[in-house]
């Protein structure tokens, strides 16, 4: 699991490192049981203060997605189930983040709506066009 | 533009425990005042960031901290000692980084310099100080006077760290170092807070290269601390506002906020404002402005930010 951060984002850095957890689930670069790196090892890598990261596992842990199992580290726990659980989640994040932007930008939701549609049925279009050549 | 000024920025920080506490300490140079009735508490186990411009009186103020500049007046605690009366004793339990370059010992090799230190700290790590001279790939022969800056302030980090000790004072510890190794020490220092339990005090120009390793922030101004307060609390309450605005708009109500800077298009602003989020956009859309965007400041900015304002004080 890669872990991005950025200063200027608006979310603080636990939250942060939970939403990149949440991501690794979602696109399977994470799984069940699957061990997360040190709080040592993560704060080093990202040159954060080792407190932050262990807020972030906290947090996760209570919201039941990691498990601490002492003197072994912070594993993912076994019962997680990103479909049902995590991907609706990070979707309404990334719809969250999509609201502010219309906003900020003076635009209707409609009509991002309307153009996100459009360049969707576009994308549609190019991939059966490639399967048809392919 | 009227703005009601809100209240100064905080300074308490609550009840502790503390690991540096000043009360009034007031240092003069001549008729120059350096440190200005400042009240400083660092919360033990925090990693406490000072930022200032140059001769805001940092390096004085970690002076002090040790015993190693006079107070004239007021009351220092360091790990419950005055440093100035018990001076070598707070030393003996403080990593000092100081401002120069400049080793105390300039005719011992550097490997001599570490057996000395290794004597003189009961606390002395040998197996940490040897992962640190290969991290900073230090050269043991070298004679302490023949080092360049970067060397210099490699071989003092080490010294600071390599005891473990409760409070580290690290004045400008990246001074001096080149991109490679201001990332090593970036990640040195990440590690060594995961490993000790530690108190920080870190004074620097670069703030932006430590701003996630610190969780609180003290600005320093002429001698005197504008705010002191976590970093979460500056990233919530000061924040960067843009606003849609109607032509000719006055903010006349009260912003329940403080308006740290502003920057004015003819329809639209861009102010920093210190308040509550919620009743600073509610104070906005009063006024008839319309709320874009709402960002929070990167301690760099935060800090040019607060020390360009002339009103904060």
């Amino acid at each position: 699991m890669r872990v991005h951060l950025q200063t200027s984002d608006n979310r603080p850095l636990y939250v942060q490192i939970m939403d990149e957890v949440r991501r690794g689930l979602v696109r399977g670069t994470l799984s069940p049981e699957d061990a997360l790196p040190s709080v040592r090892e993560l704060a080093s890598s990202l040159q954060i203060n080792p407190r932050t990261v262990s807020q972030a596992y906290a947090e996760l842990e209570r919201e039941g997605v990691v498990r601490v199992r002492p003197g072994k580290g912070t594993f993912v726990a076994p019962e997680v189930r990103p479909e049902e659980n995590e991907r609706p989640r990070l979707a309404r994040e990334v719809a969250l983040r999509t609201l502010a932007d219309v906003s900020r930008n003076g635009l209707l939701l409609e009509e991002v709506l309307e153009a996100l549609h459009g360049l969707g049925q576009a994308v549609e279009r190019e991939e059966a066009l490639e399967e048809g050549i392919g | 533009m009227n703005t009601k000024t809100a209240a100064a920025l905080p300074v308490d920080l609550g009840g502790g425990p503390f690991t540096i506490t000043t009360r009034d300490l007031t240092k003069r140079f001549g008729s120059t005042t350096a440190l200005n009735a400042l009240d400083l508490r660092v919360p033990e186990g925090a990693a406490y960031v000072l930022v200032g411009p140059n001769g805001a009186g940092k390096t004085t103020l970690l002076r002090t901290l040790i015993g190693m500049a006079r107070r004239d007046h007021g009351a220092v605690e360091v790990l419950g000692i005055d440093p100035e009366r018990r001076g070598a004793d707070a030393r003996g339990l403080v990593g000092y980084v100081p401002e120069g370059h400049r080793i105390g010992y300039p005719w011992m090799t550097v490997g001599r310099l570490l057996k000395h230190c290794e004597a003189l700290y009961p606390s002395w790590d040998t197996d940490y100080a040897a992962r640190l001279v290969d991290a900073y790939e230090v050269d043991l022969s070298r004679k302490c006077r023949s080092l360049s800056k970067g060397q210099s302030r490699r071989v003092q980090m080490l010294v600071a760290l390599a005891h473990r000790p409760p409070l580290l004072l690290l004045d400008e510890p990246t001074d001096g170092l080149d991109h490679v190794i201001r990332d090593v020490t970036l990640s040195i220092l990440s590690e060594h807070f995961a490993d000790s339990p530690t108190t920080a005090l870190i004074s620097t120009h670069r703030v932006y290269e430590i701003e996630r390793l610190v969780d609180h922030v003290g600005v320093l101004r002429q001698g005197r601390l504008l705010g002191q307060m976590p970093t979460d609390e500056l990233r919530g309450k000061l924040r960067r506002y843009w606003a849609d605005v109607p032509d000719g708009f006055e903010m006349s109500t009260e912003l329940a906020g403080r308006v740290i800077r502003r920057t004015e298009g003819m329809r639209d602003i861009e102010w920093t404002v210190w308040g509550e989020e919620k009743l600073v956009v509610n104070g906005f859309g009063r006024a008839g402005a319309t709320v874009r965007e709402v960002a929070p400041l990167s301690l760099d900015e935060a800090a040019t930010a607060l020390l360009a304002n002339k009103e904060t004080s």
